[in-house]
């Protein structure tokens, strides 16, 4: 036993490496099914966007990049879905300099090509990244043609129908930001403390511990923690609006749903590595050998 | 041409004053530090004071505040490109130089030669850096799509890796504090996913008994979530806010002056 | 489409070259990373020139430049934070670096005060109206912002007081920390998912043909 031990302490990194790579294929190829079950946070923000009525507009902010699109990416696709449903307007920025505004026009292009009935300039609009996040927020509060001139396409917002009756971000029911990092903080900070518009973030799981503290506070409405919380809310557009359940069931597209498999396997994995571990640190402290560097 | 309050106000202070400024600084430098110092501080206390002084001066629709939000956002754009010129030269120095290492060095600049122009190609032919009027990407959402997005997606996922290695071979419960961390990780870790469902999924006489459990650990893991952890992050939000807003003054009032390269005594 | 095909084979190749690190670091690793770095840098360029000087500062001057005079100030402020790479004129750069850095610390200032601390603060103050299950989680909160806060004053050595409350303090971090890692785990894990899902479903799933 305590061999045993020794030797998976003196194992080779690049063992657990391709173990760990496996533990991740294995869902995929193989789907499991596995349920998914919904917190209060989620289902807060879901229900506030099911109590918005047609012809609102919500503000979904693209505050991500490539480094977190598989949390993020569902997210922001979910809640466009919900919105087009119920034909509450959207309006699309990206604010996060690395890799937002592309994510950004991949998911409309691919959201708003399930909904055939979708006028651009009626039903949404892309306005486009903006560099200074924190002078755009505040210019927001006073107009935000001040901040956003054009749309991603260089048209004027006097131009576009929709933009007409949105003056400036208190026109606005919602603020959702799929976020890493802190422009999904700032929302909260700066534009919900100063001007009070409700928010709603869908933050990596990475930075999702710290926004407890002001779900807390009431400074959110409600909160999609990383892909868990991007699965639960799929789950509950599903169980809501049976329609879209297309949308989740093929294996081809990648969704927050199919990858809970995955982080199901991962979790037994690193909680069983912490486990076994722990023990081969206490056998081998017993019996006095060195432990292997990490 | 529209001359409201704000505009010229913003325009007297910090482009007028910056070229007096300049012209002094040639004969003495003595002051080519304090007056930069001295116009940080008005651009500095315009966004606090327009919080807190409803004049239309300062905060109304042609007052100075929304006005320099507006310059700002043009600014930061020319700021995030700052550190573009470092890299070409440090690059180009390697690659002249034929160092260790030069090959490299290349790929990186050819990377952004490319990229940048399929961008300047885009604005100057109004195609945009999304997609085109058929639909099809441009050549820089083309470049976006596979080679920065992949890129970046695998890099930042290297780290699941590292951090499987570590749980196995450096996460040690040595004493109290190491024990309460290891536990609250585990807790959370199997009640974010249906852990105990995957485990039961082979013996159907266990599943309601694993499903039950498995909501049990789902509904501790926010509890740990809302009430430890939401404290703990509360308590670290005041201590580094504070913290914040008080370097936050020092920089403005020109006590830190770091930031523009210069010591205390400076 | 054959730029279609093109595409998925060289994210694929990248999406290989840059895991092939998890072996040992090696020239495809090291190409796949200059070519990040230098195409991230590209990338400011494109996304800054259209979508930010190019709608509100070309555009607004071109269009009506009597009502927009004035952004020639923060369009010349941006050409003078380069000066600093003039090493004779560096020191004219710190106009421009002062407003950057002043303006966005100022807005950083009432953010942290009005959006940090006053409502985190707010939500640590405890009503005492009533004794029932609420209440007694809010107690165990407000313990934990208290002594968390205890821990961080490090302006004074602790003493005999101070000292059990900041170990209460280290407990309750010790509990985020660990939340927080579980919380990682899924995080980096998911990018994994999505790497690997990828080079599967859209990679090598068709070079084999097979649908699913």
């Amino acid at each position: 036993m305590k061999r045993i031990f020794t030797w998976l302490l003196k194992l080779d990194r690049r063992w657990i490496f391709l173990f760990v790579l496996f533990s991740v294929a294995t869902p995929i190829v193989f789907p499991i099914g596995l349920p998914v079950t919904t917190t209060d946070s989620t289902r807060r923000a879901f229900e506030y966007l099911e109590s918005l009525k047609p012809g609102d507009t919500i503000w979904l902010s693209f505050d991500y990049g490539p480094s977190s699109a598989p949390e993020n990416d569902p997210m922001a696709e979910a809640v466009m879905r919900q919105c087009f449903l119920k034909h509450v307007k959207v309006v699309v920025l990206a604010l996060y300099p690395l890799g937002g505004l592309g994510l950004a026009n991949t998911a409309v292009a691919k959201v708003t090509a399930e909904f055939p009935g979708l006028r651009y300039g009626e039903d949404y609009v892309n306005l486009g990244y903006k560099d200074g996040a924190a002078a755009v927020m505040r210019r927001l509060g006073e107009d935000i043609a001040g901040a956003f001139p054009t749309d991603v396409n260089g048209t004027p917002l006097s131009r576009i129908p929709m933009m007409r009756g949105v003056h400036d971000i208190r026109n606005v029911k919602l603020v959702f930001t799929a976020a890493t990092g802190v422009i999904g903080e700032w929302w909260i900070t700066q534009v919900h403390s100063q001007i009070g518009t409700p928010v709603v973030i869908g933050p990596t799981a990475v930075s999702a511990p710290k926004y407890y503290a002001y779900l807390n506070a009431g400074q959110l409405v409600g909160m999609l923690s990383g892909m868990k919380g991007a699965a639960e809310y799929e789950r509950l557009l599903r169980d809501t609006y049976p329609q879209m359940a297309r949308f989740y069931k093929s294996t081809r597209t990648f969704t927050a749903t199919k990858g809970m498999d995955g982080q199901t396997v991962i979790h037994t994995v690193m909680i069983a590595f912490i486990i076994l571990g722990n023990l081969a640190f206490l056998v081998t402290r017993e019996t006095g050998r060195p432990e292997a560097a990490a | 041409m529209n001359f409201d309050f704000g505009r010229v106000a913003l325009v007297l202070v910090l482009a007028v004053v910056p070229i007096i400024g300049i012209a002094l600084g040639m004969r003495a430098p003595a002051l080519r530090s304090r007056i930069p110092i001295l116009i940080g501080i008005f651009a500095g206390l315009i966004p606090i004071f327009s919080l807190y002084i409803p004049k239309q001066f300062l905060s109304g629709p042609t007052g100075m505040s929304p006005r320099l939000d507006q310059w700002l956002i043009i600014l930061a754009g020319f700021a995030l490109l700052l550190g573009i010129v470092n890299v070409v030269q440090n690059n180009s120095r390697k690659i002249s130089r034929r160092e260790k290492g030069w090959f490299f060095a290349a790929v990186l600049l050819i990377g952004l030669l490319v990229t940048s122009a399929f961008g300047i190609w885009g604005w100057w032919t109004k195609m945009g850096i999304g997609f085109m009027p058929d639909g099809s990407p441009t050549p820089f959402k083309w470049v976006e799509d596979r080679f920065f997005q992949p890129l970046q997606s695998t890099i930042f996922s290297l780290l699941a890796f590292f951090m499987a290695s570590a749980a196995f071979r450096a996460f040690r419960a040595r004493n109290t504090e190491a024990t309460i961390l290891l536990i609250a990780a585990g807790l959370v870790m199997a009640g974010r996913v249906p852990l105990l469902e995957f485990l039961a999924a082979p013996f159907p006489p266990l599943h309601p008994s694993a499903s039950a459990a498995s909501q049990f650990l789902g509904g501790l893991a926010e509890r740990i979530m809302d009430i430890p952890n939401g404290a703990a992050q509360s308590g670290i939000i005041i201590g580094a806010a504070l913290g914040a807003a008080s370097m936050a003054i020092r920089v403005i009032l020109g006590i830190e002056r770091g930031y523009l390269g210069l010591g205390q005594g400076e | 489409m054959i730029q279609d095909a093109l595409g998925i084979w060289i994210a694929a190749l990248l999406t290989l070259a840059a895991l092939s690190f998890l072996y040992k670091d090696n020239p495809f690793f090291r190409f796949a990373e200059s070519l990040f770095a230098g195409v991230s840098l590209g990338y400011y360029v494109g996304i800054v020139l259209n979508q930010t000087l190019e709608p509100n500062l070309f555009e607004p001057m071109r269009q009506d430049f009597g009502q927009n005079w004035d952004l020639l100030v923060p369009g010349l402020l941006g050409v003078m934070l380069y000066v600093r790479y003039v090493p004779k004129i560096a020191w004219v750069s710190r106009y421009a670096l002062s407003i950057y850095v002043t303006y966005y610390i100022g807005v950083e200032f009432t953010r942290r005060i009005h959006g940090e601390v006053l409502p985190q603060i707010g939500r640590a103050m405890l009503p005492l109206s009533r004794f029932d299950l609420p209440t007694l989680y809010s107690a165990v909160f407000v313990v934990g912002v208290f002594s968390v806060l205890i821990y961080f004053f490090f302006s004074r050595e602790q003493n005999a007081v101070t000292r059990p409350i900041a170990r209460l303090g280290v407990w309750f971090l010790m509990i985020s920390f660990g939340a927080a890692f579980g919380f990682t785990v899924m995080g980096r894990v998911a990018l994994l998912i999505g790497r690997l899902n990828f080079l599967l479903q859209a990679w090598l799933y068709p070079l084999f043909g097979i649908t699913s």
